[in-house]
């Protein structure tokens, strides 16, 4: 008996939000919030989270940019529009707060200086440049489908992680950084939920859509273990290899 | 900067601004960084006087499209659209040599 679409996709959001959240349990970040809440992270190694969180966030412009090129006229609702428009908002306000911190700290004198800093540049050749590049590919899919699997593949993982460098770091100002983005990232997740169960009816976006997440979870998560590798100064596991292509994809 | 003499204490009427962010970008255009984003789950903008250097530098003023969303602090004077004294050629210097 064919269930409405409505409770199909209800499902299919929550199961995909499910399978990012149980990704996230454990992530290299995780590595680096111990550390941080052992009083153990020296001023270089926070230079280099923020630096290198800043240029994942700035990259988003290049993201999105590709996204709002795709996006006709009268395709979704103006809520789906304004919905992009406030994401973008959003990651834009994250970028600055990430900056803004470098600076307060005297990290840097200029934004001009960090964009010329080891630690602020994007390199092409990196997870980081791997992801930007996934994610800007998905400009080739429907908006229904990219929203998905950002807001419910990586954006699910951001949001564990963000939470435990809320509760980790002891410097009040970084607390309150982290701990700060929660209720965006999370208001993005229910972006994506609200996509999904709106907009991602048919088998073969219910296909793509999962699909599209495990990509961008894997490329994510290959993101976050390299920058825990730059912040903690050690070898990456992954930085060196192609990531594996989740099954089906190959 | 707040220590110093000359400058006047500004803050920004969250009731008026739009958030629209041009004090912010054109701030920052000019390297002051004075207006920042508070961290609290808002994200409202702030004038940090350690950094400001109004009434030295008036460039978010001059930026500024919400009438009486910047104001004095103390004496809660609306600087925008700013007054013929705010910005006299004496007081401003936008740009770093």
């Amino acid at each position: 008996m064919n269930q409405p679409a409505t409770i199909i996709n209800a499902s299919l959001a929550s199961a995909m939000r499910q399978k990012s959240t149980a990704v996230a349990e454990r992530t290299p970040f995780d590595l680096v919030a111990e550390k941080a809440r052992a009083g153990e992270l020296d001023d270089d190694q926070i230079f280099r989270l923020l630096g290198r969180l800043w240029v994942i966030k700035r990259m988003m412009y290049y993201v999105y940019g590709g996204w709002a090129q795709g996006l006709s006229v009268n395709e979704y609702p103006p809520s789906i529009d304004y919905l992009l428009s406030k994401q973008i908002y959003d990651d834009s306000t994250h970028e600055m707060l990430f900056m803004d911190e470098i600076l307060r700290r005297g990290y840097a004198r200029s934004q001009p200086k960090v964009f010329a800093h080891e630690y602020g540049t994007f390199m092409q050749a990196s997870r980081c440049g791997h992801l930007i590049f996934t994610l800007r590919a998905l400009a080739n899919y429907a908006h229904n489908l990219r929203i998905s699997a950002l807001n419910l593949g990586a954006k699910v993982i951001e949001l564990t992680w963000l939470e435990r460098f809320g509760g980790a770091f002891e410097d009040p100002a970084l607390s309150r950084l982290f701990g700060g983005l929660v209720a965006e990232t999370e208001s993005h997740i229910q972006m994506g939920r609200f996509v999904v169960e709106r907009f991602v009816h048919s088998d073969v976006d219910i296909d793509l859509a999962q699909r599209l997440a495990e990509i961008v979870r894997r490329d994510y998560l290959a993101v976050l273990d390299e920058v825990a590798a730059f912040v903690l100064r050690v070898d990456s596991k992954q930085s060196n290899e192609i990531p594996e292509i989740p099954k089906g994809l190959d | 900067m707040a220590n110093q003499p000359d400058i006047i204490a500004i803050k920004i009427d969250h009731d008026k601004c739009t958030e629209c962010r041009m004090c912010y970008v054109v701030c920052r255009e000019i390297n002051f960084n004075a207006v920042i984003i508070d961290t609290g789950p808002q994200h409202l903008h702030e004038i940090d006087m350690d950094r400001c250097v109004y009434p030295r530098c008036t460039v978010c003023l001059m930026y500024c499209p919400a009438e009486g969303s910047i104001v004095e602090s103390e004496s809660g004077r609306s600087l925008v659209p700013p007054a013929a004294d705010a910005w006299t050629d004496e007081k401003r210097f936008p740009r770093r040599a």
